[in-house]
């Protein structure tokens, strides 16, 4: 799982990635030197839990996707079966194209979940 | 494997937030145990000062254990922090139909029918009182305000207060466009200043939740070095939320349809927060 992380890294435009399970336990990192992956995953569980609570009420159905944006930059978590990759993303990152160039490696951590 | 009682604790301890502790002191309350559930409530007040839902929480283990004034006290406090808090606004509406001061009764029940329109329960009560039917013109004088004061308490301030806005005015290029099913502003403490298309019930979830989503967001953007949140959006396969901030105050919340692009969206919200006078 590491080594996917890492490769997934090398995408330009990804500035760090982080496996978290969807209660906000880190399962694998590979995030850049200072940044607290505890902390960080803990806040990404509490946006996946309401979220989910928001998708639940609203009856949007699964989740795909969730994007946070800042000036600085953005977070893009994504389902990968039973937990939920987070893709640490540049200021000047096209989402579209980075959304389409994680798809294999979202897949690749999804099949190994779920084994 | 862990019980939500456990996963709660170690939230509140761990990453606290109003609704966590809200969740925790009804679940340890459920359990029996309303010593350890008014601890939590107390803690939360602590915490989270003006949270109106913990106020409600204590309120009800209060009068279970016969200290009423200490409860109502606190259903004051819980509608002073929260004008939109259906249960303490019924719970002191029963006290005073109780001590038989059906005047105050009706103020706070008239006051659930601003933001629950309709509300079955709540009209035949006051039918009860009064031993008629609200008219439609009641209805809509007390619908008509949504700032109205709470009986008993100065009014409070909106956000908005010192500006002249028509109500839902500035949402109207928004949700003009293809795709948008409803949208609201509201503030950074979740309260509704604004709607349009939505039903009571999704402006009360998605003000409430996404104040939750932006605080955890601005926390996840805190930790990997980045400061403040803009904007963030959930799609899901039926349907997609999205929410745009501005200044670290108002966040323009929109539900749409699955495949509306976002950029149209941000555009027109934050020129409806600009509409609003808050931009």
């Amino acid at each position: 799982m590491q080594e996917i992380l890492n490769q997934l890294n090398r995408v330009r435009g990804v500035g760090g990635s982080l496996l978290v399970s969807s209660d906000g336990l880190p399962m694998a990192s590979a995030l850049r030197e200072g940044i607290d992956e505890a902390q960080l995953a803990a806040s990404i569980g509490s946006v996946i839990e309401h979220s989910l609570s928001l998708a639940t009420h609203m009856k949007l159905g699964a989740q795909k996707h969730l994007h946070v944006a800042s000036d600085q930059g953005s977070l893009l978590l994504m389902s990968a079966g039973n937990g939920y990759l987070v893709v640490v993303v540049d200021q000047q990152a096209n989402l579209t194209l980075m959304q389409l160039e994680t798809k294999p490696f979202l897949e690749r951590i999804a099949q190994r979940l779920s084994l | 494997m862990e019980s939500e009682l456990e996963r709660l604790r170690k939230k509140v301890e761990n990453f606290p937030s109003a609704s966590a502790y809200n969740r925790l002191a009804e679940l340890v309350r459920l359990g029996g145990d309303n010593p350890g559930a008014e601890q939590v409530c107390r803690r939360c007040i602590k915490e989270f000062p003006r949270n109106g839902q913990a106020y409600v929480i204590l309120a009800e283990i209060e009068l279970a254990n016969g200290r009423k004034d200490e409860a109502i006290k606190n259903l004051l406090t819980a509608v002073e922090r929260d004008n939109r808090s259906y249960a303490a606004h019924r719970m002191l509406a029963d006290h005073y139909i109780e001590i038989a001061r059906p005047p105050q009764a009706l103020q706070h029940l008239r006051q659930i029918l601003t933001f629950k329109i309709n509300d079955p329960a709540v009209l035949k009560k006051i039918e009860q009182i009064t031993g008629k039917p609200p008219t439609a013109s009641v209805i809509r004088q007390v619908t008509g305000g949504s700032n109205a004061v709470v009986p008993g308490r100065p009014a409070e301030p909106t956000p908005l207060a010192n500006k002249i806005i028509p109500a839902a005015d500035g949402l109207a290029g928004l949700c003009a466009e293809a795709g948008v099913r409803g949208a609201l502003i509201a503030d950074e403490k979740g309260r509704v200043v604004s709607s349009k298309r939505l039903s009571p019930e999704q402006e009360d979830i998605l003000a409430a939740l996404a104040g939750e989503i932006a605080k955890a967001a601005e926390q996840s953007l805190t930790a990997v070095g980045q400061e403040r949140l803009s904007m963030w959006t959930i799609v899901a396969e039926q349907g997609q939320v999205l929410s745009f901030k501005r200044e670290q105050s108002f966040s323009v919340v929109i539900l749409a349809e699955p495949g509306v692009r976002p950029a149209m969206l941000e555009i027109r919200a934050r020129q409806a927060l600009i509409d609003l006078g808050t931009g």
